[in-house]
């Protein structure tokens, strides 16, 4: 059989045709002798090859990376293997090769034997898995930037909510402090004061010691309000307990007592239902206090204030209604707020803005809220409302 | 010794691989360059070993550098080199310390020596550039997009550092001398470590550093070298006015090991004050 194959070509024929580049170079680079494959794929007639060096057939960084590594690496392990190099083509491209290369020592020095591959589409995969893996690792260093910095957005947070909460406790005690220390002279000056009323005083004693009885009692008012600010503010809501009371009743004898305090309103009372109820009746008569003496500071003297009890289906609503100036839209919003005025009128019945936001407080333990209207054709009406009773059970 | 002192010198040890080779009265410290790690001094040191201590370091990230002590804060100029190398001579040098150096690590010396004003006693720069990159009237020898180009031949060639050098395919010929088990960790390295590093050698400009340093220095300059052609060489020689500069016959950036003969008799020369008893 073997007598009937061809020829196999000789050496010489196999080193200019072989499938790949191949060149012998001394150890400074000069190009002893290429193969014709060679020259064909970086388009150069072989002579003028001759006696130049391959590093100048390279890239720039080819040439540096030549110089830096893969050089000295011939030297000291006397070979590379699948060195990718960018070799450049006559007509100005770059054609990629893989370079193995052993070096071959003689007496005189050594011969640097290297041997080319073509890898154009192998390095342009092989570029694509490595931007691949590039973009991968940012993804997963932006992810993990993104827990880090979750991690300290949390850790901020609690910070943040502990000091908040320090100092909220802090205020608390403040407050409840100073109001439980003021309680006790007030009630001494309050004390002492209808204990001289009852003796016999000139007209102006009597009214200076009027004065100071109403003074006294609006500090006191304006103390329970900021211990009621300080209890919602520390989370836990205005406290109620509920009792069985007749609303109607309830809100009557508040009015009468009103009646006392600011003589010169015209107060009127209208009542619809069943007026039998479980609230705390201590806690209306606040509501309803407040609600009055914000509708006598704003409302317009000349003319009635009116306050509705009704009972119906389970809902109690007290409504306060007066004619005073229209409130703006605006400042409807924050009217429920704590230290918020809608008027910068300073007289006997100004406090310390906290009467509405203890109403809404007030409305809202008891299960219900609190919502105001205001125009010209209905005046400014403020509606309350509280659940019954509560399904405890 | 104290035993802090031991634990420094085993961790410096761990970290740069540092090896101490011969007996002398004066320390001669080997930083290799960029690309490759100690063993591209193989050729010379023996040389050396009868009349001197000899230290040797592979540089953080390169050879058998301790890979986890790369810091790219650190690494991002040549200072944090220059600061390792400061404190491989505090730990390992004995009397007068002659750092002797290739490429980029000439320049890491002499951040040393500004670092340590007055230990050290002389350089040797092999190779030498203060400034890879045209500037003005400075010729560096190249031009910016040959740095891309660099980190691009870096990038296609990713395999190429940590595994495939290795001579898996026809051994080591005329090289009876270095066993397979050493060939194969020839110049290792993360990819990453080795563009950030050829990245931190070639961008960086250090004529303000060496301008009048009076250190004596020989520097030895190849003939024909693409990395720091003859001009940078002249160029430092004039920057450093305790300078030698010795045109060593050579094609190629590392004539330590295509010269090692005309190198180390320039070297002899250059040492002698500091040699001590020749015994061999």
């Amino acid at each position: 059989m073997s007598a009937d194959l061809p020829t196999p070509p000789d050496f010489e024929a196999l080193f200019e045709g072989a499938p790949c580049g191949l060149i012998v170079t001394t150890e400074d680079g000069t190009i002893l002798r290429t193969n014709r494959i060679f020259c064909e794929w970086i388009g150069v007639e072989q002579a003028e090859l001759q006696g130049r060096r391959f590093q100048t057939l390279l890239t720039m960084g080819g040439r540096i990376f030549h110089q830096t590594h893969w050089a000295p690496l011939m030297q000291m392990q006397g070979s590379v293997a699948e060195v990718k190099l960018d070799l450049l083509h006559r007509d100005g491209h770059t054609v990629t090769m893989l370079l193995n290369g052993v070096r071959r020592d003689h007496v005189k020095g050594a011969f640097y034997e290297l041997a080319l591959f073509g890898t154009t589409d192998r390095d342009r995969y092989e570029r694509e898995l490595l931007s691949a893996r590039k973009h991968a690792e940012e993804l997963l260093k932006e992810k993990t930037a993104a827990e880090s910095a979750l991690r300290q957005a949390k850790v901020d947070l609690s910070i943040a909510y502990e000091k908040s909460q320090r100092r909220a406790l802090f205020a608390e005690q403040m407050v409840a402090i100073a109001s439980h220390d003021l309680k006790n002279p007030l009630t001494a000056i309050r004390m002492a004061t209808d204990m001289l009323v009852r003796g016999e005083r000139t007209a102006k004693e009597t009214k200076l010691l009027e004065h100071i009885g109403k003074s006294s009692d609006r500090a006191q008012r304006m103390i329970a309000d900021l211990l009621d600010l300080a209890l919602v503010r520390a989370g836990n809501g205005i406290g109620i307990t509920r009792s069985a009371v007749e609303l109607h009743k309830v809100v009557g004898q508040c009015l009468n007592e009103l009646q006392l305090a600011f003589p010169d309103a015209r107060l009127r009372h209208q009542a619809s239902g069943e007026g039998g109820v479980e609230l705390d009746a201590d806690r209306i008569q606040q509501l309803v206090g407040n609600l009055v003496a914000n509708s006598v500071a704003y409302g317009d003297p000349h003319q009635a204030i009116t306050v509705v009890s009704t009972q119906e289906d389970g809902v109690a609503t007290v409504v306060v209604q007066n004619w005073g100036t229209v409130i703006h839209e605006a400042a409807i919003a924050s009217l429920f707020e704590p230290m918020t005025r809608h008027s910068d009128r300073d007289d006997d019945v100004r406090s310390v803005g906290l009467g509405l936001f203890i109403v809404r407080e007030i409305a809202k333990a008891h299960g219900g809220d609190v919502t105001v209207r205001s125009d010209a054709i209905g005046g400014t009406t403020f509606t309350a409302t509280f659940a019954t009773a509560v399904n405890e059970g | 010794m104290a035993l802090g002192n031991r634990n420094v010198a085993m961790s410096l040890r761990h970290r740069n691989n540092v090896k101490v080779e011969g007996n002398g009265p004066a320390t001669l410290i080997l930083s290799h360059g960029f690309g490759c790690d100690q063993t591209m001094w193989s050729y010379l040191y023996r040389h050396f070993t009868d009349r001197f201590r000899v230290v040797m370091y592979d540089l953080v990230g390169a050879g058998q550098s301790d890979l986890d002590a790369y810091d790219t804060g650190k690494y991002g100029s040549l200072a944090g080199y220059a600061q390792d190398l400061s404190e491989i001579i505090d730990e390992y040098a004995i009397g007068p310390v002659i750092l002797v150096s290739h490429s980029v690590s000439s320049m890491i010396s002499a951040l040393a020596d500004r670092l340590m004003p007055g230990r050290i006693a002389a350089h040797v720069m092999v190779g030498p550039s203060p400034c890879y990159i045209d500037s003005g009237d400075y010729v560096g020898g190249f031009k910016l997009e040959a740095i891309h180009s660099l980190l691009d031949t870096l990038d296609s060639n990713y395999l190429g550092w940590s595994s495939t050098m290795a001579p898996v395919i026809m051994g080591a010929p005329g090289q009876p001398a270095l066993s397979e088990e050493l060939t194969n960790s020839f110049c290792r390295t993360e990819p990453e470590i080795a563009k950030q590093f050829a990245r931190v050698t070639f961008m960086s400009d250090n004529r303000a550093d060496i301008a009048g340093l009076t250190t004596p220095t020989l520097i030895l300059q190849s003939t024909e070298d693409l990395i720091a052609p003859v001009g940078v060489g002249e160029y430092l020689h004039n920057a450093l006015p305790g300078s030698t500069l010795c045109i060593v016959p050579n094609v190629g950036h590392c004539p330590h090991m295509s010269a090692p003969s005309a190198c180390s008799e320039a070297m002899d020369v250059f040492l002698a004050p500091w040699a001590g008893a020749h015994v061999s």
